[in-house]
């Protein structure tokens, strides 16, 4: 074979490889599911094992918040308004985390049904407005719900 | 319309006519430039949650959005490239992909700055963000087989197949926080009302950077097409013309 | 108009209420990313016209040179 037959063929080679790679992943990570978190309900059926690392998503319950006045420490419940999970976590909350609003946490469960949680991010939703706006939602009792952490069903 | 087709492929005619546009491009560009990024810093409300960091949306949404045009645009053109053979078509593919790849990463390093303070992480592998990555990398891909690549007409015709299967990534991108469980909210819907979510005090400056981002793509990419072209006609009498003449 | 800016000082408007490494700095990177994005193809394109323009010289010359190298032959 010439040598500049036998280099395009190795090209086209290399194309076939990559794209058939790309097509293949791509179609495992469909197959798969590739959801970032659990929902409390979810978690509520039993689809998660103790111990096993996983995140869980919701909103952060009204009035659920307990936070330690020595250390660190605090409590809340994750919520889709079906079902809770009650959550542990020792450190910094980022600047967004607020009861209402959705959350994204990384842990585990232990065996009496608490997450123990290693962090915990804050979801945002994609209403902006300024407090303004906001405070006069609330006033006439349209309080937009941030939804677009629940599951759809 | 074929005779306007083929003088659209002529990269003498495309180099005269993008030559007088240029000026009026630019000068559209920075006005829209410079108001919306006073508007953005100065008047825009800060947001009942995230306070002044909603300011980086005004930088980081229009680049997102753009990003998501080279992929199809490279797809088309290679179209072109693979059934007409049209020369400026490979031109414009081959500028794009670098340019995709610098487009596609601002959007990635400005959503992980907004990100940094406002999730509590720089980076999180849910749907949106890996798909946005994988973009990045797609395009280092065609980038890097173009350059791989001796023969330039082997060359084209493989970066215009890689394009053309790069465009699925541009839908998973688009829906991935429809259809998975993501960290990265959901595109927000615009409304016309003063006391709403979203009330044009946010979304009108949103526009007009948007609309002053696709004309800084524009620009960009026009400058490096007539690059592309003087390199590649440099054998061409006009090129040879306006060469001695500068 | 300028009852609607969202700062009252300039200190304000630099402190981006607690926020000014982040919002400056995207603001920072797409003035760099413009400022250099514009300007290299620009200063390509005059060093490709410089470059042609001496290849086209250099072309020149050994033309002339041949010519007149047959010139003294003959």
């Amino acid at each position: 074979m010439k040598p500049h037959r036998r280099k395009r063929l190795g090209i086209i080679l290399f194309i076939a490889t990559a794209l058939s790679f790309a097509v293949g992943l791509t179609l495992y990570a469909l197959s798969q599911n590739i959801d970032l978190f659990y929902t409390p309900t979810q978690i509520a059926a039993g689809e998660v094992a103790v111990g096993q690392r996983i995140r869980v998503g919701g909103m952060v319950r009204e009035g659920s918040y307990v936070a330690a006045s020595d250390s660190l420490r605090v409590e809340f419940d994750a919520t889709d308004f079906v079902n809770n999970v009650p959550i542990h976590y020792e450190g910094i909350l980022p600047d967004l985390f607020r009861e209402g609003q959705g959350v994204v946490v990384e842990g585990a469960l232990d065996a009496n049904g608490l997450f123990q949680a290693s962090r915990v991010l804050a979801k945002h939703d994609e209403n902006y407005m300024s407090p303004e706006v906001k405070a006069a939602l609330e006033a006439s009792g349209a309080s937009p719900q941030n939804h677009s952490a629940m599951p759809e069903q | 319309m074929w005779l306007w087709f083929s003088k659209l492929g002529s990269p003498k005619w495309f180099y005269e006519l993008s030559g007088k546009w240029l000026p009026w491009l630019i000068a559209v560009m920075s006005l829209l430039l410079i108001i919306g990024i006073v508007w953005a810093l100065l008047f825009v409300p800060p947001d009942y949650q995230q306070g002044n960091t909603i300011r980086i949306m005004y930088i980081h949404v229009p680049f997102a959005s753009i990003s998501l045009a080279f992929f199809p645009l490279m797809a088309v053109a290679g179209t072109i490239t693979l059934v007409w053979r049209m020369k400026l078509a490979d031109m414009v593919a081959k500028t794009a992909a670098p340019l995709g790849a610098w487009f596609t990463a601002l959007a990635l390093i400005s959503g992980s700055i907004w990100g940094s303070d406002i999730w509590g992480t720089w980076w999180i592998w849910d749907g949106r963000l890996t798909s946005m990555l994988l973009q990045f990398f797609l395009l280092i891909g065609v980038i890097s087989l173009r350059s791989a690549l001796e023969d330039t007409e082997a060359a084209s015709k493989a970066c215009a197949v890689l394009s053309i299967v790069g465009c699925i990534n541009v839908f998973v991108i688009k829906f991935s926080v429809d259809w998975w469980n993501t960290l990265h909210q959901p595109a927000g819907s615009f409304s016309l009302a003063d006391d709403a979510p979203n009330p044009p005090e946010v979304w009108v400056p949103l526009v007009v950077m948007i609309l002053a981002i696709y004309c800084f793509f524009a620009v960009s990419l026009i400058l490096a097409t007539r690059n592309e072209i003087l390199v590649r006609e440099r054998r061409a009498q006009w090129v040879e013309d306006l060469a001695c003449n500068s | 108009m300028f009852e609607n800016v969202q700062f009252s000082s300039l200190s304000d408007f630099f402190a981006m209420g607690g926020y000014a490494f982040n919002v400056w700095s995207v603001y920072l990177l797409f003035v760099v990313f413009f400022a250099i994005n514009l300007a290299v193809p620009v200063i390509r394109k005059k060093q490709i016209l410089r470059e042609q323009k001496r290849r086209l010289v250099l072309a020149q010359e050994s033309r002339v040179r041949r010519e007149t190298g047959n010139d003294t032959v003959l």
